[in-house]
């Protein structure tokens, strides 16, 4: 075989690769978006409007962008910590840790709000003692952010890993010798570079959480108005015979989530981060 | 039942699986038979009645229809939640015999043209099992839990499942409305300012809206809430499993009637019209209206209802969904975006 031919085959290999991969995912995510959003239009875009600010509908929304918006905050700050724990430190049950941080995405999230009404429901010593608190968790809004926590581990430990990873020591050691302290150290150059990894670390997690049903629906409480969800609503919509409604909200989530996807690939370009 | 969250997982897995295995199963266990033809009857079920189903009445229908014709009868099953059931089978699941709780939702399957025949042309219009709305107590009712009214006293928690999601929840707020403007509590009768104050009170109790009639029973038994409405069948179901809780069955509560039907479209394809007509003719027999009442439903045949009349209390006044002006006039009343049911939640938002 002449090489101009080898050329041309694997040019054309290539393009079968490109153009299989691009039907692929047309097939898998964009016709079903496309229904939906088509769905969501059937009464026009006012007809969507009026459904997504509706008072149960917006109310939902609200609820879940905040308490998404606290998970995300949490999950920035311990997910940082536990990725440098894992790095930086040598210690006993590092495996261990390094295998539970994943556990959260192969449970199924209905099983994981079963889990925690059993440890912290009013009939568990540890539901009890916080109910006597005054502070109930359970079938209340910060049962929400519990369980979008544990559903969430794995995104910021796992975008941050990697750069921790790549991180010349000599940098800081550079920085320690000049003089600088611990903490101007850690602000100058270490955080830095990280700052794109758990930025995008953040963003997916919150924009997972934003679809969270499984879980939430079991520990919640499921109130309109005060611990109603906008998956859940979007899921009594459709139960009660009302798609319109449904789509409404859905595409609502869904504007959300594409921004916030654009968002954490912006981030990932400009700074050169790969996501795991 | 006793640890029952966390399975309430694991039936769509066994389900599916179950499936499955029958599936791989159906070449090889065909032949071992040759007793006669083996067929294939799909039952497409609500999730209240499948102990009944499973244990007693598919076992006796197998043995009467062998008796006979001589034929051997597979059955596949599918329970889900009654909406979710009508809905699957309106999108494609071809069960031959849906049995559902809610008149409702016969009808979605009867509106998209898979039930041809009058569904309730039967003895009893199409239904075969009944159960009342009661309130569920903790043993001993040491909240002195007697009537509707009593479930809106301050500091109560309430459980009844969401609307949306369940047909049982639309049961609980009729039952609870309606006896109100029936004058069945303290509101005077046909007053519906003040039957929608006694909902808003009692709503203002429940903390909890779980997405379908047992998810919300299974929440009571783990001790969640000091009183549960739901139907009399659950509490006698859980009670048999060992479960301590009561029952108060209010002065005036709603009759529930439970609907099958034989999916025309479906029965006929597979060729299983004789059968799927014979299945649901032997649900209306004494030998299947005693199987029922062993679960705890009410029979709807009247040889039955007497035999097991000290089982089931009775209420002093009992009316049905058509006290209500039937189904579609209580959806547009009660549960429409401008109905009772929202204006009553939309004025407890304010609670934190």
């Amino acid at each position: 075989m002449s090489r101009p031919t080898e050329i041309a085959d694997v040019r054309r290999g290539r393009l079968a690769l490109r153009s299989g991969v691009l039907i692929y995912a047309a097939v898998l995510v964009v016709l079903p978006l496309g229904a939906l959003v088509q769905h969501g239009l059937v009464d026009g875009l006012a007809g969507l409007w009026r459904a997504a600010t509706a008072p149960v509908a917006a109310q939902a929304i609200l609820l879940t962008l905040w308490t998404a918006t606290l998970m995300a905050v949490v999950n920035a700050f311990m997910g940082t910590l536990t990725a440098w724990a894992l790095v930086r430190y040598e210690f006993t049950g590092r495996g261990l840790l390094s295998a539970l941080v994943d556990l959260p995405f192969a449970i199924p999230t209905l099983v994981t709000g079963v889990m925690l009404v059993i440890l912290l429901g009013p009939q568990s010593p540890l539901g009890g003692w916080l109910t006597a608190l005054g502070v109930p968790v359970i079938f209340a809004p910060l049962a929400i952010v519990v369980a979008l926590l544990f559903i969430t581990v794995p995104f910021v430990v796992r975008a941050v890993e990697p750069v921790l990873l790549e991180q010349d020591p000599a940098e800081e050691e550079a920085a320690r010798t000049l003089g600088a302290g611990t903490w101007t150290v850690f602000w100058r150059v270490l955080l830095p570079p990280l700052l794109p990894a758990i930025l995008s670390g953040t963003i997916r997690s919150f924009a997972r959480a934003l679809g969270e049903l499984g879980s939430v629906i079991v520990v919640s409480g499921n109130i309109p108005y005060r611990t109603l969800t906008a998956p859940i609503h979007i899921f009594g919509e459709i139960e009660s015979g009302q798609p319109g409604g449904a789509a409404a909200v859905s595409v609502v989530l869904l504007a959300l989530a594409l921004l916030l996807a654009f968002a954490a690939r912006g981030i990932e370009r400009i700074s050169g981060v790969h996501h795991a | 039942m006793k640890p029952p969250r966390l399975f309430a997982a694991v039936p769509p897995l066994v389900l599916c699986c179950a499936v499955l295995v029958a599936g791989c199963g159906e070449e090889t266990h065909t032949d071992p038979t040759p007793s006669g033809p083996v067929r294939t009857l799909t039952l497409g079920a609500y999730t209240t009645p499948r102990e009944a189903y499973g244990k007693a009445i598919i076992p006796a229908f197998q043995r009467h229809w062998r008796e006979q014709t001589g034929e051997e009868v597979r059955f596949e099953e599918s329970y889900l939640g009654s909406g979710a059931q009508a809905r699957a089978i309106v999108g494609g699941f071809e069960a031959d015999v849906a049995a559902l709780s809610l008149e409702a939702d016969v009808e979605t399957i009867a509106k998209a043209g898979l039930i041809q025949r009058d569904w309730r042309a039967g003895p009893h219009q199409g239904m075969v099992t009944r159960s009342i709305v009661v309130i569920a107590v903790r043993a001993g009712n040491p909240k002195g839990i007697r009537d509707w009214e009593d479930l809106g006293k301050s500091g109560l928690e309430v459980l009844t499942p969401n609307v949306r999601t369940s047909g049982g929840a639309m049961w609980n707020v009729c039952a609870l409305y309606g006896a109100a403007l029936r004058g069945g509590t303290s509101a005077s009768k046909g007053d519906s300012a003040s039957a929608e104050t006694l909902l808003g009170a009692v709503l203002k109790n429940v903390r909890i809206m779980d997405k379908g009639a047992r998810e919300s029973i299974v929440n009571f038994e783990k001790g969640v809430g000091d009183a549960a409405i739901t139907y009399e069948n659950e509490v006698l179901v859980g009670r048999q499993s060992g479960q301590t809780y009561e029952y108060q069955v209010p002065r005036a509560t709603i009759l529930i009637e439970n609907p099958v039907a034989v999916v025309d479209a479906n029965a006929e394809k597979h060729g299983n019209r004789d059968l799927a007509d014979a299945f649901v003719a032997f649900l209306a027999t004494p030998e299947a209206q005693r199987a029922f009442t062993t679960y705890g439903l009410r029979p709807v045949d009247e040889t039955v209802a007497t035999e097991v009349q000290d089982q089931f209390p009775a209420v002093q006044d009992l009316f049905t969904i058509r006290d209500l002006g039937g189904w579609p006039e209580a959806i547009r009343t009660l549960f429409a975006p401008d109905g009772v049911y929202e204006r009553v939640m939309a004025s407890l938002r304010a609670v934190p």
